[in-house]
Order: C-alpha cells, then sequence, then structure tokens
C-alpha cells in the first residue's frame, strides 16, 4: 500500500504521535521509511548556522553536528528503530519545507508522515511556531502525495480505523483526496463519511442566506456529492453522506467529533490562501491544529489510489 | 608550524580539504592555526610588484589625509565616530603599510589586515564618491582582500566559500544534476496553475540566458519558478544553461584572484556555447559586480564586456513594464508607503538607479526614497561577505543601525530589496532590533499584482 514513506520529523515532542504512526505503518507494510530531519534554516548568508529544532539555538553546522543529531534521532526513535529494519535516518542543513518536498520527490515516496505542534508546554516548538506551521502548510499544499499530519496521540493503528471523514469542497484538489479516502477505507474497511460544509462565513460580511436557499444549496451539494463521488465507488456501500452548512473548519471538526473520526481527508487549497499572509489561515491548517485525529492532505492523483490496488 | 592543515597558503581545491574545513566547528582550529602562519614576505613583495598598478599606487600617495570620507563611511557613523573608522586610515594603516614596508610584515599585522579588510569595509565604494581626488578605498580592500588571500590570512566561511566555486563552480554545493533536477522539479510543481510553464535548459539562440544565486536553487527553489512564471507571462523566449548558471562569486569576497576567473569564465562559456541575445542575472548585487562589471576584466576580455549583453533583473523588469510585456493590474499596487534599498554593487558601481525607480512608479502608491538615496545610499550593512562571517557577527550588527535609521526614516513598514545581501542584512536587522518591518525581493510582489493574459490562465474547475 505505502512502498516508500517519508517521516519528516524534528524529533522533538511536537512529532512524537506522527512517528508512532509512521513507524506502525512501515512495519506494517513492510514499506521503505526514510526519518528525514532537516536541520534549521541555514539563511545567514553564506555562514554555517542553523537553528536547533529542540532547543531552538544557534548551531554550527558540519559533520559533527549531523553525527550528534542522528544520535539523538537514533536515541528518540531506539525503540520504533529496534522493530523496524527498513528505518534509514537522514539528516540535512536547509528550509524544511523545500528540502521536505525535494526528497519526497526524489524517492518518489507514496506518503509523507507529519507532525504539527499543538504542545504549548513543547517549548521548541513555541519558538519554531511559526516556522513549523509553515513548513506543514508549505509541504501540504505542494506535495504530489498524500501528506498524514499527525498532531495528537492516535490511539488506534491506521488498519484498524472505523471510520473515515472526507471532507470536500469539490474542488478539482478534492478528488484527489477523494480517490486517496475511498481507496483507505476500502481497504481498511472502515466507513466513509463524505461531508461538505457549505461555506456561511459570508454572513459576517452582513450577505444573509435565507433558510430556502441554504436548504437548495445542500440539496445541490448532495447531488453533486452523488454525482463526483458515489457514482465512483461502484459496489462499495459502507459510506453515509452529510451535508452541514457553517464556517467549514469547525464543522468538518463537529462532524469528526461526532462519528468518532479517525482519519479525516481533505484537499489543500493550492490557491485558497497565500500561506506566508495567513498562517492560520487555510482550512486545513486549522483542521490539523485541532483535530483529535490524524488528517490526510492531498491535492494532487499521484499516489492517491494507494499503489497496490 | 609555518602552514597549518587548514589554515595554509593553498585555497582549497578538494573535496576532502573542503571537507576538512567544514568539520572544524566555527574554524575554531583554523583561527588557531592562523596564529602560526609564517608571512612569505618574498612572495608578497613580488605580488605587490606584479600587481599593484599606477592607479592604486597613486591613491595611497596622494591621499591628503582631508577626512572627507571619514563621513561617507557607515561603519565610522556606526561606531561612534571612531577615528580607526576613517577609510583612508583604514587603508593607509593596512594596504599602505604593506606597499612601504615592500611586504615585510609579521603575523600579527597581517591579521590586523585581515580583520580591517573583512570588519571594517564592505567594498561598498561609497568613500570613493566623496573623495576630492576620487580615490576610492572599496576597490583598494579589495585588492587587499586578495593580498591576505595570498598569503592565507582569510576568514574561514570565505576559504570554504572560494572553494565551493572551485570544486562546483558555484558558491554552495550544487552540482549540475542538482540544478537541472531543481529545474524541471520546480516546471512540475508550477505547471498546474501556470499550463505550459517550463523551465527550458540549455536552448540555443535564446532571447535570454537567465542565470542565478546558487542559494535560489539550494534554498528557495521558488525564486526560481517565480522567474519562470514572469517570463512566461512575458513571453519571453528563454533558456537557462545546465553549466555556468551561477552568478555569484563569494571568491570575489575572499580575494581569491584565481577563482574568480574561472567562476566567470563558466558563464561567459555558457554565453558562448548557446548564443543567447543577451543575458539576464536573478535579483542578486554582487552577482552583477563579479559577473558582468569586474568579471570581464578577470577573464582578461579586453573590451570589458561580457561575451553578450547582460543585464540586471531590474533592467528586465523595468523594460517589461515600459514595454507593456508585463501589466500591472492598478487596483492591486502596493498602497502602504514602501521604501527601496539600493544596492551599491548594481546601483552605485553600475548606474541602475534609474531602473529602480522606473519600476516603484509602475508597482507603488506611496514610494518613499530612503536619505540618502540612490548612489548616495548606504550599505545594507552586510556587504562584501560581511553577513557571512561567524568572526565578525558583532561588528556586523552594530554596523545595521545606520539603515535600521534610514529605514525608519522613511516611515515604510516594507523594503523591497532586490539583492541577496541587502535582503539577508535586513532581515536579520529586523531579528536583531525588532522594528516591525518586512522586506521581499520583487518577484513574489511583481507575482501577487501582474495581469495574467487570458491565454494562460489554467482551465477552470
Amino acid at each position: 500500500m505505502f512502498n516508500r514513506i517519508l517521516f519528516a520529523t524534528t524529533a522533538s515532542p511536537t512529532c512524537d504521535s506522527a512517528a508512532h504512526v509512521a513507524f506502525d505503518l512501515a512495519k506494517k507494510y513492510n514499506s521503505d521509511l526514510y526519518v528525514y530531519h532537516v536541520l534549521g534554516l541555514p539563511s545567514r548568508g553564506f555562514g554555517h548556522f542553523a537553528m536547533d529544532a529542540r532547543t531552538g539555538e544557534t548551531e554550527h553546522v558540519g559533520p559533527d553536528y549531523e553525527a550528534w543529531v542522528i544520535d539523538e534521532i537514533n536515541n528518540t526513535y531506539a525503540k520504533q528503530l529496534a522493530e523496524c529494519k527498513t528505518a534509514v535516518i537522514e539528516t540535512l542543513a536547509g528550509v524544511p519545507h523545500t528540502e521536505i518536498l525535494r526528497k519526497a520527490r526524489k524517492e518518489n515516496v507514496d506518503l509523507i508522515v507529519m507532525g504539527a505542534h499543538s504542545r504549548e508546554e513543547d517549548k521548541g516548538a513555541m519558538r519554531y511556531r511559526s516556522i513549523v506551521g509553515s513548513t506543514m502548510q508549505k509541504v501540504a499544499k505542494s506535495a504530489r502525495c498524500p501528506v498524514l499530519i499527525v498532531a495528537r496521540p492516535c490511539t488506534t493503528c491506521l488498519w484498524y480505523f472505523s471510520n473515515i471523514v472526507f471532507g470536500t469542497d469539490f474542488s478539482k484538489a478534492s478528488d484527489s483526496a477523494f480517490t486517496f479516502a475511498f481507496h483507505m477505507a476500502r481497504h481498511i474497511g472502515s466507513k466513509l463519511w463524505i461531508f461538505h460544509a457549505m461555506d456561511m462565513s459570508s454572513m459576517h460580511a452582513g450577505k444573509i442566506h435565507s433558510q430556502n436557499e441554504i436548504e437548495d444549496k445542500i440539496k445541490e451539494a448532495r447531488k453533486k456529492i452523488d454525482e463526483k463521488y458515489v457514482s465512483k465507488m461502484g459496489d462499495y456501500d459502507n459510506y453515509e453522506v452529510e451535508v452541514w452548512e457553517g464556517i467549514p473548519y469547525v464543522e468538518i471538526l463537529k462532524f469528526a467529533r461526532e462519528k468518532n473520526g479517525d482519519l479525516i481527508v481533505m484537499a489543500h487549497h493550492t490557491r485558497e490562501i497565500d500561506p506566508d499572509e495567513a498562517l492560520l489561515g487555510s482550512t486545513v491548517e486549522q483542521v490539523v491544529l485541532r483535530s483529535n485525529c490524524p488528517v490526510a492532505s492531498v491535492n494532487r492523483p499521484d499516489h492517491a489510489d494507494l499503489s497496490i490496488e | 608550524m609555518p602552514e597549518g592543515i587548514l589554515c595554509n597558503k593553498i585555497p582549497c581545491k578538494t573535496k576532502e580539504m573542503l571537507n576538512a574545513l567544514l568539520s572544524d566547528k566555527s574554524g575554531k582550529q583554523y583561527y588557531n592555526e592562523m596564529n602560526h602562519l609564517q608571512i612569505n614576505t618574498e612572495a608578497l613583495a613580488a605580488t605587490i610588484k606584479k600587481t599593484l598598478k599606477s592607479r592604486m599606487k597613486t591613491w595611497l600617495e596622494i591621499c591628503a589625509h582631508c577626512g572627507m570620507c571619514a563621513d561617507s563611511c557607515f561603519l565610522y557613523l556606526a561606531n561612534n565616530k571612531d577615528p580607526k573608522q576613517v577609510p583612508s586610515y583604514k587603508i593607509q594603516s593596512t594596504l599602505g603599510e604593506i606597499v612601504r614596508r615592500k611586504g615585510d610584515v609579521d603575523n600579527a599585522f597581517m591579521q590586523m589586515c585581515m580583520d580591517t579588510a573583512w570588519s571594517k569595509c564592505t567594498c561598498c565604494n561609497r568613500c570613493g564618491s566623496f573623495c576630492p581626488f576620487g580615490i576610492d578605498m572599496g576597490v583598494m580592500f579589495g585588492y587587499l582582500r586578495g593580498l591576505c588571500f595570498s598569503q592565507g590570512f582569510v576568514p574561514w566561511e570565505l576559504k570554504i566559500g572560494s572553494g565551493m566555486h572551485r570544486i562546483f563552480h558555484a558558491q554552495m554545493d550544487v552540482t549540475t544534476e542538482d540544478w537541472v533536477e531543481t529545474c524541471e522539479w520546480m516546471a512540475e510543481e508550477y505547471e498546474e496553475d501556470w499550463p505550459g510553464l517550463k523551465i527550458p535548459v540549455d536552448v540555443q539562440n535564446a532571447d535570454i540566458m537567465y542565470t542565478v544565486n546558487a542559494r535560489e536553487p539550494k534554498h528557495y527553489p521558488e525564486d526560481l519558478a517565480e522567474a519562470a512564471i514572469l517570463f512566461h507571462i512575458a513571453g519571453e523566449n528563454w533558456t537557462v544553461p545546465s553549466e555556468g548558471w551561477e552568478e555569484t562569486s563569494l571568491a570575489m569576497f575572499a580575494g581569491d584572484w584565481e577563482a574568480c576567473k574561472i567562476q566567470v569564465n563558466t558563464v561567459y562559456d555558457a554565453m558562448r556555447r548557446l548564443k543567447p541575445k543577451r543575458m539576464v542575472v536573478t535579483e542578486c548585487g554582487h552577482a552583477y559586480r563579479a559577473t558582468v562589471i569586474e568579471g570581464p576584466y578577470w577573464a582578461g576580455l579586453k573590451d570589458g564586456k561580457t561575451p553578450v549583453p547582460s543585464f540586471h533583473y531590474v533592467e528586465w523588469v523595468a523594460e517589461a513594464l515600459r514595454t507593456g510585456k508585463l501589466k500591472i493590474d492598478p487596483s492591486k499596487k502596493i498602497k502602504e508607503p514602501v521604501t527601496y534599498q539600493d544596492s551599491c554593487n548594481y546601483i552605485r558601481n553600475a548606474g541602475l538607479a534609474d531602473c529602480a525607480r522606473e519600476i516603484m512608479s509602475y508597482i507603488a502608491e506611496d514610494f518613499r526614497e530612503m536619505t540618502p538615496c540612490r548612489e548616495h545610499n548606504f550599505c545594507c550593512g552586510g556587504g562584501g561577505g560581511f553577513n557571512g562571517l561567524g568572526r565578525y557577527r558583532e561588528q556586523r550588527n552594530i554596523g545595521l543601525k545606520i539603515k535600521r535609521d534610514q529605514i525608519l526614516a522613511t516611515e515604510a513598514k516594507l523594503v523591497i530589496a532586490p539583492c541577496h545581501n541587502c535582503w539577508d542584512a535586513i532581515r536579520d536587522l529586523e531579528e536583531i532590533f525588532k522594528v516591525g518591518i518586512r522586506w521581499s525581493f520583487l518577484k513574489p510582489l511583481l507575482l501577487k499584482m501582474v495581469v495574467v493574459p487570458e491565454h494562460l490562465k489554467p482551465p477552470e474547475e
């Protein structure tokens, strides 16, 4: 299912939950696992400094430091590494999102697994705030393969998931997210919830929809879901469709909570919001930060159909 | 111990040597060895005899010590008008002294020269435009750096930097494969949003051959994509060379004259091989100075010109806006106050101040000039390699005060800095002084306000 997985990690507690999932998946599917740590920004001109992801301190990048970091990663993931023979640890100095995307492309990986800072007590993460945030956002936006973001402990193994929530806004990218969600659900044998939230955020701009208007739009959305997704599922019947109205990220979170979702699958809009301008702007980012379950961001058809099928 | 293992008179020419240097944390061993480095006074005297020509000899002799250069130097101003920061004093007490002593100097003296050449002068050449005799201390410091380098007295990062140029023909370890792969990657990355977008490699007879700063493929590949998109919108017939794509020169900052020549020749070879109508370089100041202004002389091109006409990115942007190849959506022009950092290397030293103003007239509604500006603007504070040298971090940070105050006086919160060095220095000054400004290259700003012709837009979903 996943032949090659890239686990992009800061090797700090921020990524513990993601590590759990990444190693689990690699073990289960015997995937090649790249444990990849990009040493912070070497951005002082042509100087050789980087910011350590755990301490936030400025470090001199060189073979010594890299060896030390690999050692630290080995210690951090000692238990998982002992059980997972297909894992390779690699580090590199660079701009995190650039190097993660470059590596994913080079190794043609089927899945990227990342953490997201959600814990305030994590010092490094707090200092790293804007950087990690936008790293995740930029990777999710540009990756050619699905990106699984795990911000909080994931209690069950992925293959025991029983409720996958696919959130759609009917964009082209959402088609790819659907492909991934559907194949996952079928492969694992879990229920697929196809969900759309009608965006009511224009209410804030003073535009008020009448009840009839809202209901018509909901009907329309249901029709669209039938055409776009249900028609593509063949005889698979373990699914349900729901359409709510509200602010999309709030609704999808409420919905996932109500249905005990173990995985949210959605597209990260390429043209939605300039990530540099709105750190907390995109729906994906909001969902990731607040969701109790992992979130898969899928934008492109590549690797979305799970290669074994 | 006359010659160190890392610190010696031999330039870094092999990957083994490069790795050994890189392994030396912050150059600790390197600078330690430097304390024992012996001066080859005969070689130094011979080099001076051979390379110190009449212009510099005259400059050193005719300086009237009038002190007019003092207030022109941002480091003098930033250091409470310390007399030891007067440009004329700085050069007379170093290069002047070496020449007077005919190279008979000791280790401590050479270390003082190194510290002066790399931490008290950014080779911004501002003093030269205020000297009544036209004496250019920046040019002489560039020369002094060469003398220091030849004796092994060069800051650790720059020995590495010039070594990178010798080994990779780039300031960073970006190979031809890495570069071509990055071009393909970026074209693929953006082709959905920009159908038909290409980054054509090694196409002969194109109108434009585009060259970059190795940091772009290495750390900010989006910059390359942005350049491609803008060329695409403008309908340019352009290409990048697979080799000879790197236009910067840490070798110039290092005073490694041999590597300077090696580097610019890679670019000139690409011009001869691909025969483009002209060459355009990315938003980098020293790259332009090295390859377009100084390079032809390093390469021994008698007419002082590059093999094909060469342009800085701001020249191309100004032309594209003027001719309508790029059209700005008037509603998207920058409305807030915005200022422009005049890079010494392509404004003062190459006369492109008008291009910058022309661009601003198209894209900004409230453009605020710094005072002083244009040819008289102060160095960003990080030029000549100053930004990247750990040994002189503190001195660099003191120097940034001048640029900070200049920016604050404009009351603009956005600074356009189409030069990697300036961009870095301004970013760093915000990090240090937290004055609440933003900084940007031109490309991302242009992309936000350019009119995209209908036929280039992606099909509706």
